[in-house]
């Protein structure tokens, strides 16, 4: 097969936007700047197509082999398993997600739980197969944004949501109780471009992985 | 996991069918269905029919198998998940069955069933629609369409490699142009997993974060274990290991392994094979091919085609699966997701040419006799032509004409003369008898 066409790889707009032109640049595979890729959102450099896609669009953008790579949170690759393949830890974007209720509350922990727990999340599949494996039952409200206002407006008990320093969970008065996983900036892979165009992909896999320290 | 039922009853019941504000019913199709139109239909069809006389020229016997099946079947050769999609109901019985979502079950159960006293090996082939309850698995469709040959009671490298020349030659009988075929051994993850010194949980551990493709998870597992042996290196690297004969030397070097190094004899002996079979230049080698461990036994392979994000063709070896339907058997097989071959064609820089209508033939008065007589001919000559239904004058005749979208106008007028008309060219007047000869002879 023809190797002519650039590896292209999708990065996501959002907070690991900034980490992940740091990785490109420091691999030496693509030096862009936030402007210039939030102008055009594709740009092309010495055999690597950049695409600036949605957060949650990147596995759609691999699994469909519209990228042959794409950086992405692992809190997303929770929420949407596919057929791609997770290569590399990029270790920045780092943040868990967490189980916090209103500070007034007295849920704690496991024991606390009333019968019927309701949660309102952005991340309705995580949050319902991690309190399913701890045998609780569990209501899933999912929403869209400001998550941290339904347990102060009594919509539920309390909100699984990530968080990096844990300031917006404070100002909102909400404590963490437990933490379901913690996310870090991954590299993921489209199975068909990993067998067809190996030695292009591996190149950038392998650059990428040096340039965040990640031997393995 | 979130009770995903409510999700999929989206369909409106029947008392919501019409409504007030919309007097029109709905007229779309169940969520993860699709029509397919008639260009698109065409594609598939051509393509399905390639495939199936490939497989005939190799001596696969085409057999159907019913669309629905008793879950006794399906469980005795489904795994857990396989079985968690199917779509389930009862008969007028109250047996459970199922719409098959797959096709290698029902012909081992005809190999070990009706097919009994067949001597082995069996050649068969099929083709037909599988379905699944989960839209996330294709592109959000439920409904997918396969075509496979199974290979059942025959061993060794010389079946292996039967059945993968065979699905090369199959990708190119639909018109794929570039293609590769990845071929790997399950006996090779097996051996690893064997020499690997780890506690059982975490070797299941392994085994999941693999089967999610998750090296990321893989790589914290395996750095937490004391021993280090050569596996542990192969594991990390199982989405490189792939390459032509030399990885097999390179694999070879580090095996410690008994089944693992037999993998490497038999993937070296059945390359021979299909460099025979004249498929040398379209295969690659895949050690670190992840697929279902616990249904493959042997050489597995995979088929891509150019740009395009996953397998069109998936197969291998399946030693065990005859055994549960009491007639132990070797066997290997593979199938063909006909869906994708047909959108690759069709997404190909030069999409298959769609036969198109030859003639479309109009008519007023009298003219309808010498309209249906010329169809009649020019079908036996094989092409395509259509009779208008009702009578026109010569204008209405070439709005039809553009609307059905034919090379060809011919226009029958009640003194019997028929107008000829084809695309970009001036109406001529000619006998009726003559004009069946000059289009037949590709005279437009």
């Amino acid at each position: 097969m023809t190797q002519q066409e650039p590896v292209s790889i999708a990065i996501p707009t959002g907070a690991l936007l900034n980490g992940a032109l740091d990785a490109l640049a420091r691999s030496g595979l693509a030096r862009l700047s936030a402007e210039e890729l939030g102008r055009q959102l594709l740009a092309e450099r010495d055999g690597v197509r950049v695409i600036l896609v949605r957060p949650a669009d990147v596995p759609a953008y691999v699994d469909h082999g519209a990228a042959d790579l794409g950086i992405v949170g692992k809190d997303i690759l929770w929420e949407t398993p596919g057929s791609h393949y997770e290569l590399v830890d990029l270790r920045f974007g780092g943040c868990r997600l967490v189980l916090a209720v209103p500070d007034s509350s007295h849920l704690d922990g496991p024991d606390t739980w009333p019968p019927l727990m309701r949660v309102a999340t952005k991340y309705p599949r995580t949050a319902g197969a991690w309190f399913e494996s701890r045998g609780q039952a569990v209501e899933v409200v999912r929403l869209h944004g400001s998550v941290e206002l339904a347990p102060q407006v009594g919509l539920v008990d309390g909100i699984v949501d990530l968080t990096a320093t844990g300031r917006t969970l404070q100002e909102n008065r909400l404590r963490v109780t437990a933490v379901l996983g913690t996310s870090t900036a991954r590299l993921i892979a489209n199975q068909a471009s990993l067998k067809t165009r190996t030695a292009a992909v591996q190149a950038v896999v392998a650059k990428l992985r040096e340039a965040v320290g990640n031997a393995g | 996991m979130i009770s995903r039922g409510p999700r999929f009853i989206r369909w409106p019941r029947p008392g919501g069918l019409f409504t007030e504000a919309s007097s029109r019913p709905q007229l779309g199709t169940v969520p993860g269905f699709r029509d397919l139109l008639p260009a698109e239909a065409e594609i598939l069809r051509e393509a399905q029919e390639s495939l199936l006389t490939e497989m005939r020229r190799w001596g696969y016997r085409h057999v159907i198998t019913p669309l629905v099946e008793s879950m006794d079947v399906l469980d005795l050769g489904l795994g857990v998940e396989q079985r968690r999609r199917l779509f389930k109901f009862t008969d007028g019985h109250g047996d459970v069955v199922a719409l098959v979502g797959e096709r290698t079950v029902p012909v081992a159960r005809l190999v070990a069933g009706k097919l009994r006293s067949a001597p082995l090996p069996l050649r068969l082939c099929y083709a037909g629609p599988v379905l699944s309850t989960d839209e996330s698995r294709f592109q959000q469709r439920r409904e997918t369409y396969q075509v496979g040959a199974e290979l059942v009671g025959a061993s060794g490298p010389v079946a292996d490699a039967e059945v993968i020349a065979l699905a090369a030659r199959c990708m190119e009988a639909t018109g794929i142009r570039r293609y590769q075929i990845d071929v790997g051994h399950a006996e090779f993850f097996h051996g690893i997993m064997d020499a690997v010194s780890l506690p059982d949980e975490t070797k299941s551990a392994v085994r999941l974060a693999l089967a999610a493709r998750d090296f990321v998870a893989l790589e914290a597992l395996l750095e937490g274990t004391p021993l280090k042996s050569a596996e542990h290196e192969l594991l990390l690297k199982f989405p490189a290991l792939r390459g032509g004969p030399e990885i097999l030397e390179a694999a070879r070097a580090l095996v410690r392994n008994k089944r693992s190094e037999a993998a490497l004899g038999e993937l070296s002996r059945v390359r021979e094979l299909l460099v025979d079979h004249g498929i040398g230049d379209v295969v690659n080698l895949d050690l670190g091919a992840i697929r279902d461990f616990d249904y493959y036994t042997g050489i597995i392979f995979e088929g891509y085609g150019p740009d395009f994000g996953r397998p069109v063709a998936q197969g291998g070896r399946y030693d065990g699966l005859l055994a549960r339907f009491g007639r132990p058997a070797p066997a290997t097989g593979f199938m063909v997701q006909l869906d994708l071959v047909s959108e690759m064609l069709t997404r190909a820089a030069r999409p298959p040419a769609l036969p198109r209508l030859d003639a479309a033939i109009a008519w007023t008065g009298s003219g309808l006799s010498s309209a249906l007589r010329l169809a009649s001919t020019l079908r036996l000559f094989g092409m395509r032509a259509v009779v208008d239904t009702e009578s026109r004058s010569p204008d209405a005749a070439k709005d039809w004409w553009q609307a059905v979208g034919a090379a060809n106008l011919l226009y029958f007028r009640d003194p019997p003369t028929v107008t000829w008309t084809a695309a970009g060219k001036r109406g001529r007047t000619l006998p009726a008898e003559q004009v069946a000869a000059r289009l037949a002879g590709g005279d437009a």
